[in-house]
Formats: C-alpha cells, structure tokens, sequence
C-alpha cells in the first residue's frame, strides 16, 4: 500500500477545516474510512484527499446530477406491493466503499470457494444427496425448504453445472471480518445496476474516477458473456442466447432490460419461448428460431407449468424436460433456489470439508437452524436478542428485542408449530460507511452484494459490487426491496486502470442481419402499441389544448363558445346545459377538462394513456434508444408529476410542453430505430390511429357538428396541424373543396388521411409474412378497401354537398363509414397475422383416483 | 395373480390444440413383489417426441409432445403385471410401538431411515393440522405396536367414512373431508397419511389399480374400473407396510402399483399443459382384467376395453 506511509501530518490536514470534519466514527463496530476519530485508514487517503478538493459543496451539485442522470436513463426499481406509481427511482451515494487490493483477494477466494461448494450440493442434493444420507445435513433442512423441487432430480446432462452465476449478500461485522448473511441463486440481481451506478458516477465525477486505481468491471461481464456461449450445445460459433425475464412487472426489469443489451442477448417473457421437438424456440416474426442458452431471471418455480408449478404464466410448458435432453442450457439451473436457504449457514464448515476437502474461507453470520431441538431451545431461550428469519431468503423476519409479550408468544407458537421453517440469527451490527449527507460525510450501516461468474473449469468473483447503505442507522439491512441507497463499490488496484469502454468488442463471427424478422412476436405486439398509444396520447392532448384555449378565450370575453361544445363531444365530455350560470359553466368544463388530464380511472385521460404508453413502452425497452428513454421519462414526469393546483392556463402550457416532447420522442425513434420489422410495427400502430382520429374528426366536423362552419373548419385544421399548410397554400378564406382536398384527398400531405392510408399500405405490404403467398394479406386487403374507396370519390360532389347543405350529408358520411369500417378491422387482422401467439397455455383436466 | 391392466384415457377439445405436452405416470413399476412387461402404448396423434425416465422416488414417467394440431386425444397403456404375495407386511407381522419408530425415524443414522424422513414432512396436498392428530389419537394409545395401530385406523376410517365420488375434488381440502367425513380412496388414503404424519410417522401416497373381478363369494370391491390410491407407513428395518383405507385392508396381490410419492401430486397419472382447445371433456376407462389363460392365449382380451 504506497498510501501507508503518509504522515500522520498529512492525515489530520485532511480531515480540518471541510468535507471531513467531524465525522462521527461510530464508537463500535468497524467504519470503512476510519479506524477512530481522526484516524483515516490508509487506503482512502487518496480518495479524502480528492474529495476535499472537489468540495462538499459541489459534491452535493454533482450528486443531484447523479440522480438526474439516473432518473433520464429511467433507472428505477419497482416493488411489487406497490402497484400505482410503482417506479421507485434508484437512488445513489456519489461517495464510493473504497476496498484494499489485498484484502478483496481475500474476499473473492472466498466468494469463489463459496460458489464452488454450493455448486456441488446442488449437483450431490439433485442426484446422490450424500450429504443428506451421510448425515451432513439434516433432510427436514432440504426437504422442508420449498427450494427443493424433486421434479429437478438428476436434470441436468452430465458435465452441466448449477450454478453459473450467484449472487452474495455480505456484511463486515465489528471485529471486520466478512460474513455471508444470504446467497442469491434464482434471479441474482444487481449487476447490472452495479455496472450502471459505475457509468454514471464516472460521467458525473470524473475526477474522481479518471485514472483512479480502481480494478474496473468490464472483464467480469465479458466472462459472464463468453461463459453463457460456452453452454451452448447447439451452434457453437453463434449461439442463441436469451434473457429470460418475469417482464416489465418485475421489480428489477430494468436491469433485465440493461443487461441484455449489455450482453447483447434477446430479452425474452416466458410467452415468448416455446418447446418444440425437445428444443426451445423464440416465437419471432420470421418463425421459430432457436434458443441455445437461458440467462433466466424467473424464479425457479414459475419456469415450467408442466413440471412445476402448474399455475404459472411466466413459464414455458416442456422446459425442464428440454433441459434433460440437454438441448437447452440454462443459468442458472433450475431447482437452485434450495441454496438460497438460509438454515445452511451452520452447516456450510462441515459441507465444504466434506464436499470439497477444504476449510471454509467466508463464514457466515451466526446462525441457529430451529429444526434442530438442541439449536430450537436455544434460540427460544434467546429470542430477546437474536433476529429470527424465516429459511426463504425473502421471508419474514423479526428482531427478538423489539417484540411485546404478545407478539413473542406467537412467534414462540409458530417457531414450534414448524421449527424446520425458522432460524435464529446474531444481530448483525453492520460496517459503517460515508455517505454525503447535506454537504457533509456521515456513517451509514453498509451491506454488500458480490457476484461470482463461471470462468471456464472454475469461479470468477466481480471485483467490486453493490453497496447499499440504509437510509437510517437503525435499519435491520438495507435492502433493494425497501429502497435504500446504493453505492459504488471500488477495489483498489496497485496502479491506476485504464478507463475501459463498457462497449464490447464483437466476440467472434457474427451473422449479418437486417430485416429484422427475428423480432419477438411479442415485441412486435408492443411497439404497434406503443405507436398507437403515442398517437392517441398526442390526438387527446392537442384536443385538450384547444378545448382549454376556447375556454380561456371565452372566459375573457364571453365571446364565440360553440366550437367549445364540438370539442367537448370529440372528447366525449358531456355538454353542459346552457342554464348555467357562465360562471358555473366555466368551472364545470375546467373541472373536466383537467380530469381528463389527470384522472387516471378514466380510460381516455391522458393519465390512463401514458400508463398504456410506458407499459408498452418497458415492455420493449431494449428497442428504444438512450435518448428516447429520455424522452418518456421527461414526459413521466411532466403527465405523472404535474405540480399541485395549476390553472387552466399552465396546464394549457404543460400540454405544450408534452406535445414537442411526444413529437421529439417520435422524431428520435423514427431517426434512430433502423426501418425494418420493429419500426413497421411502430410506424403501422401510430398512423392507423391518426388515420381513425382524423376520420373521426372530420366526421364531426363535416357530418355531426352542433355548430358548423368556418370557425369549426379551422378548428379542425388546427387540430390536424393543417392550418398552417393550407394558409401557406391558399392565402385566403376557408374553403370547403380546399378543407376536404387538404385533409382528405392530398397524399403529399403527411396529416392527410390518403397520406396515411398510403403509408400503411406500403409499411404492411413491407412486413414479413410468416407464409410467403402470392395473394394479398388481409391486411393488404383491407387496406386497399379503403385506400381504393377514398381515391374513387369524387371531390366536386363532395364539396357540392358540403356547400349546399349540412342536411344532405348521408352522401360523405357513407364515403367517411366505407373508407373507416376497414381500418377498424385492420388491428384485429394484424393481431392475427403477427401477434397471434397471445393464446396462455392450460393445463389438462386429470381424473380422479 | 397376473393382470392385464388396460388404462385408456380420452380428451376432447371444442377448438383446435396446437401443442401439448403431457407427463404420463401409468407405467408400473418393478417391486419385489410385482413383474411388469413391456407396456404397449398407444397415443393418437402420435407423440412428435416421447421419453421415459426414472422420477426423484423411482417411478416411471412418460412424458410426449404432440405438436400436430388436433381436437381428440387418446392415450392407452395396456401392461401384463404379475402381483406376487410377497410383501413385506401381513396384518400379523410384529412391529415396534409406534413412538419407538416415532425416536427410530428421529435419531437412527441408518440411509433408508433417513430417506424415509421425506415422508415425515408436509406435502403440497397433505398439511398436518392439530385436527388429524385428534382424529389419528384413540388409535395410537401409548406403547401400542405401529401396524396394529394403524390397522385401527384404517379400519375406523372405512368405517366412519362414506365414499362418495361427487363430494370432493382434488381441490377439496383435507379438513373438510375430515369434518364432513366423506370422499373417495385419494381423499382417504391422503387423510391417512396426515394422521400417520401428524403423529411424527412417515407415510407415502400410493397410486395403482385394484383388480375388477370380485373372486367368487366375495363383494364386489370399491375402487374398481378405476385408478386406486391407498398408503403407506415406514417400519424402520423392514420397509413399508401398505393399508387401504378404502377397502379396510392392508394390499395383497390385487392391488397393482403404479407408483407413489408424498401424496397425490408426485403420482397424478396423466397430466398436461396444452395451447389453444377451447373446453375440454375427459373419459377415462380402466379395466384389470385377470390372466385365467396361458399368455399367449390371452393377447386378444387385453385388447378389450371396459368403460368405467
């Protein structure tokens, strides 16, 4: 350690006068920075030294642009328990845990050992269980966990292993030794937002990280990516590998999101895959194309309705069996969630003598399993100072000392009634670390979370992790699922690394593709969502923006409202009778109008259909760029966060703003995302719903109006954003032949509806048809119907009509019903043709015995 | 005895099923007290892919894929069998008191003991509850042998018990049948092993046929022409001894094992996981049928289905 012989001199130069000062060592237990007061330990001179420089001050600026970054790249995590407003942000600490070379040698020869022993009962409790017949382990400790899925005995082909990538959770107690207080195995989460606190905080502090002596993580990530080509069984040169993910409902769907396009995998939902002929398939536009390997993120039980559980959507009928014929790989293997079982740890010495002929290198935290009757009296005999947990590694868990008498009984009930089910655990006093804390350091409980990763006949540890720290000092542990804060975890390196570009290298030969027609079927379903929910969103917010206009303008000068009341029917508002009072009546429609905009029961409100946006829009995250991701998340904000009691003209304004951002966001997809199978669907979604929403319009205009006329007329061209169009062409009054030409007939005008209809019949003849066929799709068909009605309709009759008299309208009505009846039968004929795997598989109905 | 079992099971769907993919546990296993043949199976349509293998506790699993589109399913397994009077247990075999198998079970180090922990524990279908202690106590007195306790027991649940094919379903809970004593050989034989569990016994579920010809002068037995279930109960050193609540018997050469598991999840012997069909309806025929001729003799009357 080069920073060992510093002075002491220099040591308490640092801490005077700024960022340091005063920081409150926590009398017991370990403090990462400093080993007493005033005593900083030798590894985080450099790193004090930085700090104080940077300045409490503006850490606190770089800090908020942390969070900004974060919350633009839309990092969230969502909790289940949580449905509305579920997208809890992803906070970081800008401070990182700084760890010592030598002592992170340590620490991952254990993890490595770690991994590898459990890797080994998981392969002798799936086949032989030894451990169980010889005595090492108590059975009651296995079977009595709902981890241990006997349908998994003896599934893997030989040579396969459990575990390829596990998760830690680690804390360092008083005496600073680590302790292992729990293992993740089933969907072990955080490396990816490991690696995303990484990028950002290096973006916003990089004097901080620029040449820092920090071990970095890419390596790490590009041995989890060779590691799961490597399981490959299948095309060895250019493996299939999938993300498989719970979908956007998942807590951590982000990360799924991240990682896959970090390791440039599919990412995949259950509905997705199908087992075919012994082998898994991705249903996508262009058929079945194989899947080679699974990086899986569904938890053990969800995966396989056949085998496991029945009641499963998220998983693939036929997978485990799959498995077993070893066509498929998966990471990890199912049935290892047993290791997550917390009623392991007192046994872990024992198990890694036996299994591997070693001494184990990591312990764990204290811990007594209640099934056993020795173990049971003592923890009974202590409950009022040991925390007791449930075996499931997310399960209940109760601190003895808080207890009442009430509550003590009952627990003492349970823990009798189904002793196999309970642990009793020492109070883990955790490590402290500094967080920035109104311009000033702090200590805060620490927890770390490591990852282990197969690397070739063994385990590679990350080097580093994710720290979390508790918002308070008195939290039992930080956790992902209760929010807290988490930090960047730094190895040090004996000399400063190079910045590596997170961007991969290629990995070997790649099959050049473009039509895209390996798009998942699903993600295909999504973005034609996604453009029709754009457009729908766009459509009600220029109705509200003129309807709140009007409403304005009438409330200054009382003057014309008759548009009002066409608005209000094209927004399916109820109009008010005219007894009311003005006064009334103004506040009436304002009063709907903003529940339009904000009530998110309302299925048309702006609310409901920005949720249908974002959901479509997380569904296929990995499809839309970093800057569109932007995008919606500046909208999220602006729709979902508006600022308390607005009025009527601010909220006119914000819907401005919300327009351009829509309009950016559809620019930037249409500039961005390549135009093949994806952007068809997008494409065909947003102006299938412009081509109804204006039909619509017109119709109201031309056909239904309560007021008709020229102030109609321009309102409508207003919301089509023709008004511009037509004064640049026609420098004069409204004209009927000219409305009808510009909005209807002008297919060199990109918001006509002859535009549209030429656009998707080009966009749905260009999408690929799962079965070539010389003929005309339905699709194809229903859109030449249309197409074909509105180009043989006669303008000058037409306009005649219009001139003549609003009565004879039945003529354009019948044109506007034969060009609309089509289209609204379009989305069901693409629902069949593309999206058509929707149908959940079910199980059988077995007879009785 | 030497059977021919005929199992036929029949789906019909009201639309088309694109895919499915099925686990069938009909194939009987090897004891050593029964002898199976080669199985004939027929499936229509025929699997794309199918594959036995050997489940976690032993039994023979046939899983197939059917991949062309259909709307009828139909999957027979006809096997030759030969039940032997071998078992381990006769209503007279000697047996520890039942809480000295109760310490074996706890504290014996042997393997087979400790496999046989399994069984201590609860099960997807079988929670032990304060109730079926309750129920299980008046035939388990203190220092009573194991067999002759549970000999009581099954015979108090055949007695005290009415079996009614329409009271439950596989989604019946157990307390209910219980409470309301009713049910059909699954509900009894899994209530059996609640109360052998809730006692800290060891006890599996056990699926398989019954023969379907009453001999001559004996009543005709419940549980005929279909699938039967009864249980098990662990005697350290000697294995398992089988009752039949159902029939208030311990098994003998007329019952034929399929298989067994911790209760009826381990053991269902036909199930499915398929995409699109619409509504479906099942009929499922089972015939036992007796081999009175030399074998060769008696190809044809295995063929024969009888509906139950």
């Amino acid at each position: 350690m080069p920073e060992a012989s510093l002075a002491h001199q220099d040591n308490l130069n640092l801490t005077r006068g700024g960022l340091l000062e005063d920081y409150p060592v926590p009398s017991s237990g370990y403090d990462e920075m400093f080993s007493a007061p005033g005593q900083l330990r030798s590894h985080w001179h450099d790193m004090a030294r930085a700090l104080e420089e940077i300045g409490g001050d503006e850490l606190e600026r770089r800090h908020s642009e942390v969070q900004r970054l974060l919350q633009t790249d839309g990092v969230t995590y969502n909790t289940y328990d949580d449905s509305r407003g579920s997208l809890r942000h992803w906070l970081v600490d800008p401070i990182p845990l700084l760890m010592t070379g030598e002592e992170w040698s340590t620490l991952a020869a254990g993890l490595e050992q770690r991994t590898r022993l459990l890797n080994a009962l998981l392969a002798d409790l799936y086949d032989q269980r030894l451990a169980i017949r010889q005595g090492w382990l108590p059975p009651e400790l296995i079977y009595a966990h709902p981890g241990f899925l006997p349908p998994c005995h003896r599934s893997l082909p030989a040579g396969c292993r459990s575990l390829i990538f596990h998760g830690v959770d680690l804390a360092r107690g008083p005496d600073g030794t680590f302790r292992v207080h729990g293992d993740r195995a089933q969907s072990p989460s955080g490396a990816g937002y490991t690696l995303e606190n990484r990028v950002i905080l290096a973006r916003a502090l990089p004097m901080l990280y620029r040449d820092a002596p920090l071990r970095r993580l890419a390596s790490f990530l590009e041995t989890e990516r060779a590691t799961l080509t490597g399981l490959a069984r299948h095309n060895p040169d250019s493996p299939h590998v999938v993300l498989l993910t719970p979908g956007p409902n998942s807590p951590v769907y982000f990360e799924h999101a991240y990682l896959a396009n970090y390791l440039s995998l599919s990412l995949v939902e259950g509905e997705d895959l199908v087992v075919r002929d012994g082998r898994v398939w991705l249903k996508t536009l262009g058929g079945l194309r194989p899947v080679d390997v699974i990086l899986r993120r569904v938890l053990d039980g969800f995966c396989d309705p056949l085998e496991l559980r029945g009641d499963s959507l998220l998983g693939i009928p036929g997978l485990l069996q799959a498995v077993r014929g070893g066509h498929v790989a998966l990471a990890n293997a199912l049935g290892c969630g047993l290791i997550e079982n917390l009623g392991l740890a007192p046994f872990m010495p024992l198990l890694c003598r036996q299994l591997l002929g070693e001494d184990l290198q990591l312990p764990s935290l204290q811990t007594w399993w209640c099934g056993d009757p020795t173990e049971c009296s003592y923890v009974l005999a202590n409950l009022n100072r040991l925390v007791i947990r449930s075996i499931l590694s997310n399960g209940p868990c109760w601190d003895g000392a808080q207890l009442d008498a009430a509550a003590r009984a009952r627990l003492i009930e349970r823990i009798r009634t189904n002793p196999y089910q309970f642990v009793g655990q020492e109070p883990s006093s955790l490590s402290t670390a500094p967080v920035l804390q109104e311009g000033r350091l702090a200590p805060r409980p620490v927890t770390l979370r490591g990852f282990v990763v197969a690397d070739g006949d063994g385990y590679r540890a990350m080097p580093g992790g994710l720290a979390r720290v508790s918002p308070g000092l008195d939290t039992l542990q930080a956790s992902l699922r209760n929010g807290g804060i988490s930090k960047d975890w730094w190895v040090l390196a004996p000399t400063p690394q190079r910045h590596v570009s997170l961007l991969r290298q290629s990995y070997g030969p790649i099959v050049v593709t473009r039509d895209g027609s390996d798009l998942p079927s699903r993600a295909a379903d999504n973005l034609y969502w996604l453009g029709r929910y754009l457009e729908r969103l766009d459509s009600t917010a220029r109705l509200l923006r003129e309807a709140l206009g009007r409403l304005l303008e009438w409330e200054q000068d009382n003057t014309d409202e008759r548009c009002l009341d066409d608005l209000l029917d094209a927004l399916d508002i109820p109009v008010p009778p005219v007894a009311e009072s003005p006064r009334a009546r103004f506040f009436n429609l304002r009063q709907e109008l903003l529940s339009l905009i904000t009530d998110s029961e309302h299925p048309g409100s702006m609310q409901a259909l920005f949720e249908g946006l974002l959901r479509t829009g997380r569904a296929v995250r990995n499809h839309l760029g970093d800057d569109s991701w932007r995008l919606l998340n500046r909208l999220q904000h602006s729709i979902q966060e508006p600022p308390k009691g607005l009025s009527a003209r601010q909220t006119r304004e914000s819907l401005e703003e919300e327009l351009v951002l829509m309009a950016a966001f559809s620019g930037l997809n249409n500039e961005t995302m390549p135009h093949h199978q994806g952007w068809l669907f997008f494409d065909i979604g947003r102006h299938l719903e412009r081509v109804l929403h204006t039909l619509e319009l017109f119709k109201l205009a031309f056909v239904t109006a309560r007021n008709p006329g020229l102030p109609l007329w321009e309102v409508v061209l207003t919301l089509t954003d023709n008004l511009t169009a037509y004064r640049r062409r026609y420098r004069s009054a409204l004209h009927p032949t000219a409305i009808i030409d510009l909005l209807l007939f002008d297919e060199g005008n990109p918001r006509s509806v002859g535009y549209q209809l030429r656009r998707l019949q080009r966009n749905v003849g260009r999408l690929h048809r799962p079965i070539s066929s010389t003929y005309h799709s339905a699709e194809e068909r229903l859109i030449l119907e249309s197409f074909t009605t509105l180009r043989l309709a006669d303008i000058e009759t037409l306009a005649t009509l219009l001139r003549d008299s609003t009565s004879s309208s039945t003529e354009l009505t019948r044109l506007l019903d034969a060009v609309h009846a089509p289209l609204l039968k379009l989305s069901d004929a693409l629902t069949h043709s593309h999206f058509s795997h929707a149908e959940v598989p079910r199980q059988l109905i077995t007879m009785r015995p | 005895m030497k059977y021919t079992i005929t199992h036929c099971t029949l789906y019909h769907y009201s639309s088309d099923v694109a895919l499915c993919h099925n686990l069938a546990r009909l194939l009987p296993r090897e004891t050593s007290w029964q002898h199976c043949q080669p199985s004939r199976i027929t499936i229509q349509p025929r699997p794309a892919l199918s594959a036995e293998r050997r489940d976690f506790f032993g039994n023979r699993v046939l899983y197939f894929a059917i991949q062309d589109i259909h709307q009828r399913l139909e999957v027979n397994f006809v096997t030759k069998v030969q039940v032997l009077d071998t078992r381990p247990f006769t209503p007279s075999s000697p047996s520890p008191a039942w809480e000295q198998v109760h310490k074996m079970l706890r504290e014996d180090p042997d393997p087979e003991i400790i496999d046989a922990r399994l069984f201590m524990l609860d099960s997807p279908f079988v929670a032990v509850h304060p109730s079926f202690l309750d129920y299980a106590k008046p035939s388990f007195p203190p220092g009573r042998p194991l067999l002759e306790a549970m000999t009581d027991l099954n015979r108090r649940i055949n007695r005290e018990f009415t079996y009614d094919p329409h009271f439950t379903t596989t989604a019946t809970p157990l307390d209910e049948v219980l409470s309301e004593r009713r049910g059909v050989c699954q509900d009894f034989a899994h209530l059996g092993i609640a109360c052998l569990r809730s006692l800290g016994l060891a006890a599996r579920y056990v699926s398989g046929y019954l023969e379907t010809i009453p001999p001559p002068g004996q009543p005709r037995l419940v549980g005929a022409d279909a699938s039967h279930a009864w249980l098990a109960v662990y005697v350290p050193g000697t294995g398992w001894a089988e009752f039949d609540p159902t029939n208030d018997c311990m098994p003998g050469e007329r019952h034929i094992t399929l298989g067994w598991g911790r209760d009826y999840g381990d053991v269902a012997p036909l199930i499915g996981v398929m995409t699109g069909g619409g509504s479906h309806s099942l009929e499922v025929a089972v015939d036992v049928e007796p081999w009175v001729e030399p074998v060769d003799h008696d190809e044809e009357k295995g063929k024969k289905d009888k509906a139950a």
